[in-house]
């Protein structure tokens, strides 16, 4: 007999190995947590005076039982449809020319001030995060748009690809987010106050790069020159253009905010809309259609086997009690509940470094989650927290998957510029978090105020 | 060398199947849900006060046809995300048998729960695992997930073969479109 312990340890190593050797983050869950199941199970039964075969046969029995059960309930859950509408939603704008109208209406508003062009871009991908869940998407999407046109305003590369990896994190925090989708399902809390609970922060950090743009072209004006002013005439027709992708955001965050529709419910009207928008502006090819019916698949394929292998591998954790040894040990070390919240960012930071976003975001709500609940932290507040610290491995050296993407957009543009331009907006990040340490409201306030109860 | 155009013949199928149903299957499965879904919602309910019954039903059963049709095909683009930051530091011997080793485990894995889920779907209707509305048996669903998982678990086979044959996998390529 070993001890739940030991076999949770043992069970994280065989992780960590697995995963290290490329098996799929999911996969890897999945077979900790079926073999971790029979073992912990056998061992429980044998604890309590049962017979070792019949104890490992019920082990079997549990984790076989688990394995199918889980996988079914992961697939049929009614609250995860949002996935694969926002999928839709999000690529169907992305094909029908939305994130043009928005960077062109964001630059001919601000296009003229210094370093105008990189603060477009970050408003242009706040606006396209409202309609895409995935920082791949934003930053792919909005940096083939305003790349060419920082390039053609003389811009530095290191703020032009910069603001484009940093305004791509956006697309994580600001509605609709694949990333709190996962964290509202793992962690047993409501999609739609999650999603509010993104808004203001997501408003406020947008805000923050900006202002971390103008003090980086303050200090050198040369990296960030003014654009050309653009007329009163040509301000409002921008605008004009962008408001079908207005329209869209606030049915869908209006929609839920007033309760007016549930979370599920807005994810297949917006989807509707942006697809009347993009077959009304003639964007559906069937070249087109095939990409968008393709890529969604892709990403929901990509987010319900991760689902599915944590619905399996959590109960294991669960078993091994860790997680509340975790919580027993953290909270009696001389550090108050801040000291405990700046040892998990910390961790998630360094993790960052060399995890992708969703798989860092599953493998470790199973530790973190118990932690804190058993501090009496809010989970939506929590998961606001985390959300931005997964952000900010999206940028950090030395795997930062949307430099990654920024670097197939400007493949001329050493990495080493890339990470260079970054740091601003890291920094940026970091004090929105403290922000929202200092001041919770700011991610509460809407979540509180929701229409519908 | 006929292996090798053997098993590349077979993957160039499979990948072929996949794409041909993820565009018939789930165009039309992603369709139906959003019309579905509006039509409840805007329509039925908000306008005339009559939500379609059962429609729940009906949108949970397709959420498991879109997740059942998307894992093969995502298996074959790479959607599944893979931690890939030690493999430069792999020497390419090694490189290639650990992953021959993981595919391996990873399809011995996926076939235990397609059969597992196979036989769910056959004590399904015993334990009375219906939809709540329509009382839809989901027997057939477990038998697509199950399905859906043992593609998985064969194409990995074939991208074994691949690794066996010329030492790399070739990925579905599907446009590099949004995500």
């Amino acid at each position: 007999m070993i001890s739940m312990t030991f076999l949770g340890i043992l069970g994280l190593l065989t992780l960590f190995a697995l995963l290290a050797l490329r098996m799929p983050v999911a996969l890897s869950m999945l077979f900790v947590g079926f073999v971790g199941t029979i073992i912990a199970n056998a061992n429980k039964f044998i604890a309590i005076g049962m017979a070792s075969d019949k104890a490992w046969a019920r082990g079997w029995k549990i984790a076989f039982s688990n394995l199918s059960g889980e996988a079914f309930e992961a697939a049929s859950n009614y609250n995860l449809l949002v996935i694969p509408m926002f999928v839709l939603m999000g690529n169907l704008a992305g094909v029908s020319g939305m994130s043009n109208d928005l960077f062109t209406a964001a630059y001919r508003w601000m296009g003229h001030m210094r370093g105008g062009l990189a603060s477009a871009t970050i408003a242009a991908c706040a606006g396209f995060a409202a309609l895409s869940g995935s920082s791949l998407a934003s930053a792919v999407t909005m940096g083939r748009v305003a790349l060419p046109e920082m390039k053609r305003y003389n811009y530095a590369d290191s703020l032009a690809t910069g603001s484009v990896a940093a305004g791509g994190t956006l697309g994580f925090l600001i509605p609709p987010s694949a990333g709190m989708i996962i964290y509202a399902v793992l962690t047993e809390q409501s999609i739609g106050r999650l999603f509010m609970a993104g808004v203001i922060p997501g408003v406020i950090l947008s805000c923050l790069f900006i202002g971390a743009i103008y003090i980086v072209v303050t200090r050198k004006p040369e990296i960030g020159p003014k654009g050309a002013r653009a007329s009163r005439e040509d301000r409002l027709s921008s605008l004009w253009r962008a408001c079908p992708i207005l329209g869209v955001v606030f049915v869908t965050i209006g929609g839920m905010y007033t309760g007016f529709f549930t979370p599920v419910e807005a994810s297949s009207v917006g989807a509707f809309f942006t697809f009347v928008v993009a077959a009304a502006r003639g964007s559906l090819s069937l070249a087109a259609s095939r990409d968008v019916i393709l890529q969604s698949m892709n990403a929901t394929a990509t987010v319900f086997l991760i689902i599915i292998g944590a619905f399996v591998f959590i109960p294991f954790m669960s078993l091994t009690e860790i997680p509340a040894q975790l919580v027993t040990l953290l909270t009696s070390l001389p550090i108050a509940d801040l000291g405990v919240l700046f040892v998990i960012i910390l961790a998630y930071i360094i993790l960052g470094m060399f995890l992708e976003s969703i798989a860092m975001l599953v493998l470790t709500i199973p530790v973190v989650i118990p932690i804190a609940v058993g501090l009496n932290w809010d989970l939506i507040w929590f998961g606001i927290i985390v959300v931005i610290v997964l952000e900010m491995g999206m940028i950090s050296p030395p795997v930062g998957i949307n430099v990654f993407i920024v670097k197939s957009i400007a493949p001329d543009v050493p990495m080493g510029q890339i990470f260079r331009g970054i740091w601003p907006f890291w920094f940026a990040m970091a004090a929105m978090i403290t922000l929202l340490i200092i001041f919770p409201q700011i991610a509460l306030y809407l979540p509180q105020t929701i229409g519908g109860g | 060398m006929n292996e090798r155009y053997k098993i590349s013949g077979l993957i160039s199928l499979l990948d072929k199947a996949l794409i041909w149903i993820a565009l018939i299957g789930g165009g039309t499965t992603l369709a139906a849900m959003t019309c579905l879904s509006v039509w409840n919602v805007l329509v039925m309910r908000k306008a005339m006060n009559a939500p379609i019954t059962g429609a729940e039903d009906v949108m949970i059963l397709l959420l498991v046809v879109i997740v059942a049709l998307s894992i093969p095909l995502g298996a074959r683009t790479g959607a599944h995300i893979e931690i890939e930051i030690l493999e430069s530091r792999m020497a390419a011997g090694f490189a290639k048998w650990s992953m021959i080793l993981i595919k391996a485990l990873s399809a011995t894995l996926l076939a235990v729960a397609s059969w597992r889920l196979w036989h769910a779907g056959q004590t399904a209707e015993r334990f009375g695992e219906t939809t709540q509305q329509l009382l839809i048996s989901y027997e057939p669903f477990y038998y697509l997930l199950g399905v859906s998982v043992a593609i998985y678990a064969v194409a990995l086979v074939l991208e074994i073969g691949q690794l066996f044959r010329s030492g790399t996998v070739i990925r579905l390529n599907i446009g590099s479109g949004s995500l």
